[in-house]
């Protein structure tokens, strides 16, 4: 199945920015923050990464493209998702200039681009680890106004 | 070796006292990471975090064959908080040897203390959407932190200790 990010997702990840995990080759985690997430495509979320932020993970990143996503802030809690797939680092060209042109308040140094292949559920309680992306879009999207209707800024 | 502040004493407690909800990170062996927020959370010691494992799956698989974790606050964050734990980490669940050692804290006094979290510290702020219906403790994660670096916009990747 293939990943469509809700628009609850979006507004949680856009508003809050998200903590970012990615690991060495041989599985030492790494862990940065992006203040600043957009949607750029139904499942590829772009950060605008200023430089110590992108310094912690770029040496692994690297090496091994996997990337590991939670929603900072509340959305820790109230996003209760995590999101994976694989990242690449660009510093420049029309993906990077778009991303840095409205990332106020951001300086940015690279933009990381991560193409989503896993979505679970990280709610604590029966559906935790529960994988999200083996269900069709609109399930998902059903699944979670079920469970939780806020969307921030909304 | 790393020496908590007081600061990071308050800010790695329960969210309900006044501590912070973190984001706890692992991977598997071959390198595929793993983050989850976790809000049952406690210092030990001065470099010791303590994390309930109620409802960890990813987390303990990979903690399983691979204790390499890093620990970072996730709410607030930009309010002074702003700092990741690297260290060393294993799940003590029920059924390990009392006397089994990490990094000098033995099984026994941790489960003694820990081990029914749910009843020393209720989920009183969690909201009802979010909440667990029952607790189902399996034991306590205790991290041994070897290293501290900043989060904090501008400062991000700045090693602490």
């Amino acid at each position: 199945m293939s990943i469509v990010l809700t628009e609850r997702m979006k507004g949680w990840i856009e508003l809050m920015g998200c903590h970012l995990c990615v690991a060495t080759p041989e599985g030492v985690p790494w862990v940065t923050v992006s203040r600043f997430a957009r949607i750029t495509k139904p499942d590829q979320i772009s950060f605008a990464m200023e430089k110590g932020e992108i310094g912690v993970i770029e040496a692994a990143l690297s090496k091994n493209p996997w990337v590991a996503i939670g929603v900072s802030k509340q959305g820790g809690i109230r996003a209760a998702y995590q999101f994976k797939g694989k990242g690449k680092v660009l510093r420049s060209g029309g993906e990077f200039d778009a991303i840095k042109g409205v990332a106020a308040g951001i300086a940015t140094d690279a933009v990381l681009i991560v193409d989503l292949t896993e979505l679970y559920c990280t709610k604590p309680g029966a559906e935790a680890g529960q994988r999200l992306d083996v269900m069709a879009p609109d399930a998902v999207d059903a699944w979670e106004k079920a469970r939780w209707t806020d969307i921030p800024g909304k | 070796m790393v020496t908590f502040t007081s600061e990071m004493k308050d800010a790695l407690r329960v969210p309900g006292k006044g501590g912070s909800l973190i984001h706890m990170a692992t991977s598997s062996l071959e390198g595929k990471p793993n983050i989850a927020a976790m809000r049952f959370v406690a210092t030990h010691g001065d470099d010791k975090i303590l994390i309930s494992d109620m409802f960890l799956l990813k987390t303990k698989m990979n903690l399983k064959e691979n204790p390499e974790c890093s620990i970072a606050i996730c709410h607030p964050l930009d309010s002074g908080r702003d700092w990741v734990f690297k260290g060393k980490a294993v799940d003590i669940e029920y059924g390990f040897p009392p006397d089994f050692d990490w990094y000098g804290v033995k099984a026994k006094e941790i489960l003694d203390k820990w081990g029914d979290w749910a009843t020393l510290e209720p989920p009183k702020e969690v909201p009802p959407d979010i909440v667990f219906p029952k607790p189902a403790q399996r034991g306590v994660v205790v991290l041994h932190v070897e290293e501290i670096y900043s989060i904090e916009k501008g400062k991000t990747g700045e090693r602490i200790q």
